[in-house]
């Protein structure tokens, strides 16, 4: 194949539309434009939150007022206006909720495949938490998971019914003033889930967690609390999409876990925000602060992601291991096209004796994209045995695009081992030719190729994510054969 | 403008390599025991085909501080580059790693490696490596690789379990380690020369 037909073909691939980019028309609410303390006392009145958050919204936000804006992703970040953003939007008849979900409301879900009605028990047994521009609209199979004494519900909730838990394990992981985007998001967080497995219980089904961002010129600032008790295991799904606007909207989200004495959590993301359009105009700004802390001993935590949306990627979903013989690992695919670009990767801090984390990392780029894994595997002295694997591989479609590395990896125990590999390709042409030449288009044979490029991580994914992984990953790469 | 995303063609500074066309680069860096150095080393891959291998190694048993910033830039088509560097760090000394290899745009059919391994002694001694990759062209074959870990004792337990003793197989062990940097040196009286300095230092440190 020449190059000016890889090029046309990579043209078609990449010019392919977004497919959840469709806008519901539902009365909103909104807090005025812009950011200061009057606003974020009208958030947090208008959720009749108890004084003692009020004081942590205010205390981050003056916390982010001196924080300069990260610098260090290699990114071309746009200037953020952030009085110009709209910091709450709800869905009104708020007062119905949860009893009744607006029917176009339930449309969008329905559009996005999401099964919210308690019927689709049958189809899959997932209990989603959807959460619409700010606010959490439903949350399914209250009843199945309360037998167990499993709490999963809004976060707005969780702090009405269970302020406690909330307060206790609240920026206990990612703390007010960690970064200038947690800071930003502990000020001004609208919704989001929470969600406690009690002592040795099992959860019976994938809990999950669906995004979206519906009106224009808002942001979206959701937090995620999850606490596994000892003993405990949970898989916790995460999605996310937005409608095609020509502006950048923002997502600043949190995400916290705390993995007690022999708890397993396993945290997966399929990530679909609106990317831009084929020149680069509009897209979501993904600038997330995920992390987990493995407290007790044994305890284990994964991280499986799929990114393949967002017009920038700007995140790390990091682990402390901190119990001894605690264990951790992060499975990533990155997918860039056009003008997106992605800075992610991860953070594993041993800190625990016997402390082994995995690191596979996939990138792909096409267009004019740019996609960089950064990583750190810090141990500490303590940490006797300590054992790391990473693998970071980068796979490149066309010639405009660029692919980049950059780990770093500190040791200060002479028991532990540290290894880290990463390689750097275009697909193979081989491989392409084999395909055509038994029948398979080249746009085919490059989902072929992607796919089986990303197996070892899609693999890691809970059965319903994997399938709408697949296929976003060959949607998102149309066009691009290299 | 091009259209090359995020590469910045960077001056190429007056301390710099600059290999041309077809010419080969070969360095190699050694830092004995009681040594502490910060070795920056930048080349540049300018002409059609050019070359460069680059070596070292660090044996730092002491409290040594060394500190290696190797910058290797593939600016032109079809050059290859290779770099292999090996420490072994103890007592309270440090080593910072920190290799970058950015390849342009118009620096296709690029092939570009770059290995770091380490291995700690010590509970005090500590290793940073930032081995880096920046790729703004589509077809080449880059990889890199790093390692920081100890002195295998199953190795070891082989040896003792054959009469040698425990510090002479550390010094075995540790002579292997780094033969591999040594072997590539291409003048044969140099790396006799270094194979020799360097065993003396590692039988002086075990």
């Amino acid at each position: 194949m020449d190059r000016q037909e890889e090029n046309k073909i990579i043209q078609d691939f990449t010019s392919k539309e977004y497919k959840e980019g469709f806008v519901t028309d539902v009365e909103q609410e909104y807090v005025p434009k812009g950011l200061n303390e009057e606003i974020i006392r009208m958030i947090s009145a208008r959720k009749q939150e108890p004084q003692w958050l009020l004081d942590f919204r205010l205390d981050a936000f003056r916390r982010w007022q001196r924080m300069p804006m990260p610098e260090w992703g290699h990114l071309d970040m746009p200037d953020i206006d952030f009085q110009d953003i709209i910091y709450y939007a709800a869905p009104k008849k708020v007062a119905d909720r949860p009893k009744e979900i607006d029917p176009e409301l339930a449309k969008t879900f329905e559009k996005l495949g999401i099964p919210l009605h308690e019927r689709e028990a049958l189809a899959g047994v997932v209990a989603v938490d959807a959460v619409f521009d700010s606010v959490s609209v439903a949350t399914t199979f209250r009843k199945t998971l309360a037998e167990k004494g499993i709490i999963f519900c809004s976060f707005s909730e969780a702090v009405r019914e269970h302020g406690d838990l909330v307060r206790k394990y609240l920026a206990s992981v990612v703390p007010v003033g960690d970064n200038y985007f947690a800071a930003l998001n502990s000020a001004v967080f609208s919704d989001g889930s929470f969600c406690y497995i009690p002592k040795g219980v099992r959860c019976p089904m994938e809990l999950s967690s669906y995004f979206r961002i519906n009106a224009s010129g808002t942001g979206q600032f959701e937090r995620t609390l999850i606490v596994a008790d000892e003993g405990s295991y949970v898989s916790y799904m995460e999605g996310c999409t937005a409608p095609m606007r020509d502006e950048n909207q923002l997502h600043a989200a949190v995400v916290e876990i705390v993995v007690e004495k022999d708890a397993d959590v396993k945290y997966s993301t399929v990530q679909n925000w609106y990317p831009g359009d084929a020149q680069g105009r509009g897209g979501i700004l993904n600038l997330v602060t995920k992390r987990g802390i493995c407290k007790g001993s044994g305890s284990h935590l994964s991280w499986t992601q799929v990114e393949t949306g967002s017009a920038i990627t700007w995140k790390y979903p990091s682990t402390i291991l901190k119990g001894d013989y605690s264990s951790s690992e992060f499975y990533s695919v990155a997918v860039t096209n056009n003008y997106q670009q992605a800075d992610t990767g991860t953070k594993m801090i041993h800190l625990g004796r016997g402390t082994k984390s995995r690191i596979v990392s996939k990138g792909i780029s096409a267009g004019h994209s740019q996609n960089s894994y950064r990583g750190l595997v810090q141990i500490n002295p303590g940490a006797t045995g300590a054992r790391n694997h990473s693998q970071c591989d980068s796979l490149l479609i066309g010639s405009l695009c660029g692919a980049h590395t950059f780990p770093d990896i500190r040791n200060a125990n002479p028991t532990a081992v540290v290894e880290h590999e990463a390689t750097t390709s275009k697909i193979s042409e081989d491989q392409l030719f084999y395909c055509n030449q038994r029948g398979i288009g080249p746009e085919d044979a490059v989902g072929l190729i992607v796919n089986g490029y990303a197996q070892e991580v899609l693999s890691m994914l809970p059965m319903e994510f994997a399938v709408e992984a697949r296929k976003l990953l060959q949607v998102s790469l149309e066009g691009s054969v290299g | 403008m091009k259209d090359y995303g995020h590469y910045i063609e960077t001056p190429i500074p007056e301390d710099a390599y600059v290999v041309g066309a077809g010419q080969t680069l070969d360095l190699t860096f050694v830092v004995l025991p009681g040594e502490s150095k910060d070795i920056t080393v930048r080349v540049f891959l300018v002409g059609e085909g050019a070359q460069a291998r680059l070596r070292g190694l660090y044996l730092c048993p002491d409290q040594e501080q060394v500190r290696f910033h190797l910058e290797m830039h593939h600016r032109a088509p079809g050059c290859t580059s290779d770099q292999l560097f090996k420490g072994i760090v103890g007592g309270t000394a440090r080593a910072w790693f920190d290799g970058r290899i950015v390849v342009a745009p118009e620096a296709q059919q690029t092939e570009a490696y770059q290995s770091n391994h380490n291995i700690l002694l010590t509970e005090g001694a500590k290793v940073e490596t930032k081995p880096q990759l920046e790729i703004y062209a589509d077809d080449v074959k880059c990889s890199h690789g790093a390692t920081i870990g100890r002195l295998d004792e199953e190795e070891q337990f082989y040896m003792r379990s054959r009469g040698i003793p425990e510090s002479e197989a550390r010094v075995l062990q540790m002579i292997s380690f780094i033969s591999e940097v040594v072997a590539g040196i291409p003048d044969e009286k140099e790396r006799e020369e270094v194979a020799a300095r360097a065993e003396a230092a590692i039988r002086g440190m075990a």
